[in-house]
This record gives C-alpha cells, sequence and structure tokens, in this order.
C-alpha cells in the first residue's frame, strides 16, 4: 500500500510531531508498505487568515496514495477517500482556549464566525474519515465534547526504547526533560531542602528560557542545597539522557496537567524504574500509581520530600516498584508495529 | 539564512526533480544555512489546475528570509524575497500543445484554460527577484511564452569527486532508467553496425519491463549476447562510479531533453567523453563535437561510426575526455557558483 502521512508545518521549528511522523513512515516501511510525509505549511496569525489555510489543504489534489494518516489541523483537511485521522490535536483556539479566553480569534461576530467555520470543516472532516485516533484521552475527550465525534485513543510510543535498559540503581533521584515552570522541577529542589540527608537529585534537560535555568540554579543557592543536586541543563543527548534514567533509583515526572503519559514516565517504565508524580499531573497518573508503580504526592515540598525518603528506604521496595511498572507500561503494548498497524487498518 | 526550497512533488515518485532540490540542500546545510524543504503535491489534469494554483497562492512562508522554487506551480507561492529556479513550464500548455504529449483536446475551453495559465505564470514570474533555468532551452521557453529574461545555472551533481577516471576498457556506458525515450534500442541497432570489437553496457530500471524485454529480444536478434550486456536493475552509486571509472566513453541519447542530463555530467567528471545525438537537446549545450564527446544524427549507421571511432582512435577518446571534464569549469557547473547566484 502507499501510505502518505499529512501533517502540519510551522517553518523552522520542528515540533514533537514531526519525529512522531517519522517514526511512524519508517515503521510503515517496515511493515511492508511504501510511506511518504507531506509537511503542509501553516500559519495561523492573523487568526482571520486561517480559513485560506484551510481552503489550502482541501485545495490540494492527491493522486496515487492508497491510504492517508493525518494529523492536525487544518493539513487533516486534505481530501482522500481513505483517510485515518490520528488527532494530535485540533486548532485549540477554537475550541477549549476559546472557552479558557486563551485564543487568537478576534472578539465578536467575527471571532465566533471564524469559529464556526473551523467547527463546521472539522465536522465535516471526522464525518468523512475512515477511522479516528486520538493521542490522549484528553485530545479524546475535547473531540466528543465539543464535536461529538467517539475515537479510540492510540497513544504515541517511545521512538527508541532499546536504549532504556535500565540498571542498577546508583542513589540518585532523576528528572529529566525540558526544564520550565509548568513541568515544576523546583519543586522537587525545596522539596530536597525537607528530605533525609541521603537523597540524592539530579536535573538534566534544556531550560526553555535562560530565564528558567536562573531561576532554578537561583533556588538551589537560596535553599543551601548545592551538595545533594545536580544540575545538568542542557540538551542532553539521547544516550547521554538514558544513561541518567538507567542509573536512577526513580524518576520523577511532575507536569501540570500533562495531556499524555509524558515521555519521561514512559520512558522511566521502561527502563524498570518507579516513577515519582503529583496528584495533579494528569495523563502521567496513568502510569504513576501511588504504592504500585510508584509514588504519587500532593503537589507541595513536604508531601515530595516524604516520597523522596521512601525511595531510600528501602531499596528492595523501590526496585519492585520499577519492576511493576515496567509490567504495567508494557501491558499498554505502546509500540510502533503495533501504532502502524492500528492507523492502516 | 533561512531558507526555503519549494516545489511540487507526486508522492511516490522519485527522480531528477528531487535531486535538484535536495542537493542544493545538503549544499545550503553546509555552507550554515537553515533549510526548510517544502513539497506540495500537484495533479497536472486541466480542470483541476486552478484550485490548486489557488492553494499555492495560500502557501504562507513570512517566517523564511528567501524561498526557492523548483517545479510548477511552486513559482506562484508568494514572497518577497522569492527566487525561481525554474526547470519546466507545464509542458502540455506550452511547447507540447501542438505534439502528441497534450493529451487533451484542443477546443475553446483548454485554450482558454491555456490562456489564462500562461496569464498567471508571467505575473507570478514578474513577482520573482530572480529567475534561473536548468538549461537554455528553457530559458528560450521562458522568453518565447512569456517575455521573461532567464539565467541559465547548469544543476551540478552531487558529490562529484566520487567519479574519477580510473582506465579505459572498451565498453560504451548508458546509465540511465530504460524508457523508449532514452533510446537504448538505438545504441544496440547502432552496434550491429560497428566494425570493430567495441563493447555496449546499458544500466537501469525499466518504467516498463516490456522495454526491458524489447532490449533483450534486440540482442539476441541481431547475435550481439557477447558484446552486450544489459542489465535491467537499480545500480548502486558505487557499482555506477566503478563502471564509468574504467569505460571507454558513455552515451545518453534521450528524445529532446531539457537539460543536458546528470549522466553527462557523471561522464564528464570522469574525464569520458559523451555520444550524444543531434536530437537529444539539453546535451547539445554541454558537449562540443569532437571535443567534448561526438553528436551524431539520430540513426543506427551513424552512431556506430561514433562508437568506432571511440574505440579506433583512443589517444583522441582520451583526449576528448580531458576535455568534458573542463568543459564542467567552462560552464561554471558546481555548487559554488550555484549558492553564490541563489543567494545574490
Amino acid at each position: 500500500m502507499k501510505v502518505l502521512i499529512v501533517n502540519n508545518m510551522a517553518p523552522f521549528v520542528s515540533g514533537g510531531a514531526e519525529s512522531m511522523a517519522t517514526h511512524l513512515k519508517r515503521n510503515i516501511e517496515i511493515a511492508g508498505h511504501q510511506a511518504e510525509i507531506l509537511r503542509i505549511p501553516f500559519q495561523w496569525e492573523p487568526a482571520t487568515r486561517i480559513p485560506s489555510q484551510m481552503l489550502m489543504s482541501r485545495a490540494f489534489e492527491l493522486e496515487g496514495v492508497d491510504h492517508v494518516i493525518a494529523m492536525k489541523f487544518p493539513a487533516y483537511l486534505v481530501r482522500h477517500p481513505r483517510k485515518t485521522l490520528w488527532l494530535v490535536h485540533q486548532y485549540r483556539q477554537a475550541y477549549d482556549l476559546y472557552d479558557a479566553g486563551h485564543t487568537n480569534l478576534p472578539e465578536g461576530q467575527l471571532g465566533s464566525d471564524l469559529r464556526r467555520v473551523i467547527k463546521n470543516a472539522d465536522d465535516a472532516c471526522f464525518r468523512d474519515a475512515r477511522r479516528i485516533f486520538a493521542i490522549s484521552d484528553v485530545t479524546r475527550d475535547r473531540l466528543a465534547k465539543y464535536n461529538g465525534f467517539e475515537s479510540t485513543v492510540l497513544r504515541a510510543p517511545l521512538n527508541d526504547p532499546d536504549i532504556f535498559t535500565g540498571g542498577p540503581a546508583e542513589g540518585y533521584i532523576f528528572a529529566g526533560g525540558r526544564v520550565n515552570d509548568a513541568k515544576r522541577q523546583h519543586l522537587l529542589v525545596e522539596a530536597l531542602a525537607h528530605a533525609p540527608r541521603t537523597v540524592r537529585l539530579v536535573i538534566g534537560g534544556p531550560p526553555d528560557t535562560s530565564a528558567d535555568g536562573d531561576k532554578l540554579r537561583a533556588t538551589v543557592e537560596r535553599l543551601g542545597v548545592q551538595d545533594r543536586v545536580r544540575l545538568d541543563l542542557r540538551f542532553l543527548d539521547r544516550l547521554e539522557y538514558a544513561r541518567y534514567v538507567n542509573g536512577a533509583s526513580a524518576v520523577a515526572s511532575l507536569p501540570f496537567d500533562e495531556e499524555s503519559f509524558s515521555y519521561v514516565a514512559m520512558e522511566a517504565a521502561t527502563a524498570a524504574k518507579p516513577i515519582i508524580s503529583t496528584s495533579d499531573s494528569g495523563g502521567v497518573l496513568g502510569l504513576a500509581r501511588h504504592g504500585t508503580t510508584g509514588w504519587v504526592a500532593a503537589p507541595n515540598a513536604k508531601a515530595l520530600a516524604q516520597v523522596m525518603a521512601d525511595v531510600y528506604a528501602s531499596a528492595e521496595r523501590t526496585r519492585e516498584l520499577g519492576v511493576a511498572a515496567q509490567a504495567c507500561w508494557e501491558g499498554f503494548n505502546i509500540t510502533w508495529p503495533a501504532t502502524a498497524q492500528a492507523l492502516l487498518s | 539564512m533561512k531558507i526555503a526550497l519549494c516545489s511540487s512533488f507526486v508522492p511516490f515518485v522519485n527522480g531528477g526533480y528531487r535531486n535538484i532540490v535536495e542537493w542544493l540542500e545538503a549544499s545550503l546545510l553546509e555552507a550554515g544555512h537553515e533549510v526548510e524543504r517544502i513539497y506540495l503535491p500537484e495533479v497536472d489534469t486541466p480542470e483541476l489546475l486552478f484550485k490548486q494554483m489557488a492553494a499555492f497562492r495560500y502557501v504562507d512562508l513570512s517566517a523564511a528570509d528567501r524561498i526557492i522554487c523548483f517545479r510548477p506551480q511552486s513559482h506562484l507561492i508568494p514572497h518577497p524575497r522569492k527566487v525561481v529556479w525554474f526547470i519546466h513550464h507545464l509542458r502540455p500548455f506550452y511547447d507540447l500543445w501542438d505534439s502528441p504529449y497534450r493529451g487533451f483536446p484542443d477546443d475553446a475551453k483548454h485554450r482558454g484554460i491555456r490562456d489564462a495559465l500562461h496569464a498567471t505564470d508571467t505575473a507570478a514570474l514578474h513577482e520573482a527577484s530572480a529567475i534561473f533555468t536548468n538549461s537554455r532551452v528553457v530559458s528560450d521557453r521562458l522568453k518565447q511564452f512569456n517575455d521573461i529574461d532567464s539565467e541559465p545555472l547548469y544543476p551540478p551533481i552531487f558529490q562529484p569527486a566520487r567519479f574519477q577516471f580510473r582506465s579505459m576498457n572498451d565498453e560504451i556506458v548508458c546509465i540511465c532508467r530504460l524508457e523508449h525515450h532514452k533510446r537504448q534500442h538505438l545504441l544496440i541497432e547502432a552496434l550491429a553496425h560497428c566494425r570493430t570489437p567495441v563493447r555496449l553496457r546499458l544500466c537501469g530500471v525499466a518504467g516498463d519491463p516490456g522495454y526491458a524485454e524489447m532490449l533483450e529480444g534486440l540482442v539476441a536478434q541481431h547475435g550481439l549476447a557477447d558484446r552486450v550486456v544489459v542489465d535491467h536493475r537499480w545500480i548502486t552509486e558505487e557499482e555506477k562510479a566503478d563502471l564509468i571509472a574504467d569505460c571507454l566513453a558513455a552515451a545518453y541519447i534521450p528524445v529532446d531533453e531539457d537539460s543536458y542530463g546528470y549522466p553527462t555530467l557523471e561522464a564528464a567528471h570522469a574525464r569520458k567523453p559523451v555520444l550524444t545525438t543531434l536530437d537529444a537537446g539539453g546535451t547539445l549545450e554541454f558537449i562540443v563535437d569532437q571535443q567534448s564527446g561526438l553528436i551524431a544524427p539520430p540513426f543506427p549507421e551513424a552512431i556506430a561510426k561514433c562508437m568506432d571511432q571511440f574505440y579506433a582512435d583512443r589517444g583522441v577518446t582520451r583526449a576528448m575526455g580531458e576535455s568534458a571534464r573542463s568543459r564542467i569549469d567552462e560552464l561554471r557547473i558546481g555548487w559554488p557558483h550555484v549558492l553564490e547566484r541563489l543567494l545574490a
């Protein structure tokens, strides 16, 4: 089968969905098909230009393509008789972000007209789709709430699970990934000040802005925990990153209201490491289960400090939770071969 | 500089039209630029043309400092710094209108589409800050049909140093897709007329398996099995470089192509002369008869004479190979020159 993966692009900005599309392509090829990616440029500013971008996606003609897998608005509006959607997101500023007042759509009649144009086109697209998969529970629920369409959750697999081999615990808690306020690495540093002096913390990843990095360094200074925390604030290559995960006693992932499992938690579970999270971390709680696969604390420093103490209380218990996290993750069978198969069916 | 390379494509169809874009991308990245490659689909059905052209008009690449447009109708994309490296028109509406390749009737409707297309193309090309083409032939067409001046900017091959002279055996090689319009059959028919023991090797994949069978049939019919190899498959780049390094000369005799063709350039980099025909089109911009190669009328007897000459006058053949190599520099075919012109 000749399979075209259709995705948006923001010129000169590479996002997570781009690497998803690349891995999907490779895995469709491994499954014995031909695959190619169509990236359609999308400009959403000013918002009054959005209808032209929708028309553009709608006006392209595809020939010699047997199956389309489309991921984002407005690229998914492309016409094809056999189109499966793997919905990463809709134009949220016309839906939940509109309701929350975070939208670039203008106020008044013009804004509500634009919103209706987007919704009508989406509805027609969803009606015509062969199947609809959503990247997360949140995306699925949003689609049901705003457009009234059912979908099946199909989470994005890890791209390089083989490097998360696990290994002996070297006595530190690892918090990886992008560093910013919403990912709340600062909360871990604050917890450290309340935790036993045996607890070691490693924070590794690129700060979103230099201010994010400075803030974290200042917090460490202010609390005087320099001897117990290591800040490796830069872009880590995948093997460096995996080495931190594989040597950790536990891995922390406490983003605020995350949509997905979060890659950090998925990678920890793959490496059989228990997961530390917080009760308001949203999707992460699908993998982080208190007392089973790790610990879920209230989102404050004191509660997290107690969890940190627990990690060190029994190495055996901590190891067991890690093995359980791995089993939990594997139970979902979120792998690229299974994902490619679902999207081609 | 942030540079967007824009072209149209047919999903799952590869070919030279992608090479020029992707090799330029590699050269720009090497020179330290940020590059975004944008391939948008286009189907050439007359009735569907204009709505697709509207789509190209809606493409917003204001994030780029400059865009470079290749295959039609990518030149319709608006941008304040639009450079066009024009590789062909939608030819059925231009030079192929009065030919069997038009594929639709010469009626009022299609003439209307044609005229509107010409007007649109001309207007979009006037938006460009610079217009280059891949050959003199295409520049002439732009002048003839759109009254637009342009500069031929010959497309180099990727990493040309792979192609080196090693030796000269007694084989003439033709390495390109096996296609009727590339006329490998004419080379076999010519060999039947040769008086010297010169040999022939044809390598490439046939889009139509029937053509490969026809070639095999011709070889058998003329009793040439011991002097012709038909290697019907996609040979690797390494194999290709090896074959060219050791061959006597190369042959490339397509019917009226726009550009000189990558096979011509690959041979020239390896200091091998190229045999072509008077009606081959773009090859004639590169090959100078009796200097960088031989140009024959498109008939077996005439082509055979050239093949014999390559074999018999090896000293002259060798000298023509050197001259083919010099021709590359004479025409300034190289990535540094391409980058200098496109980014000027």
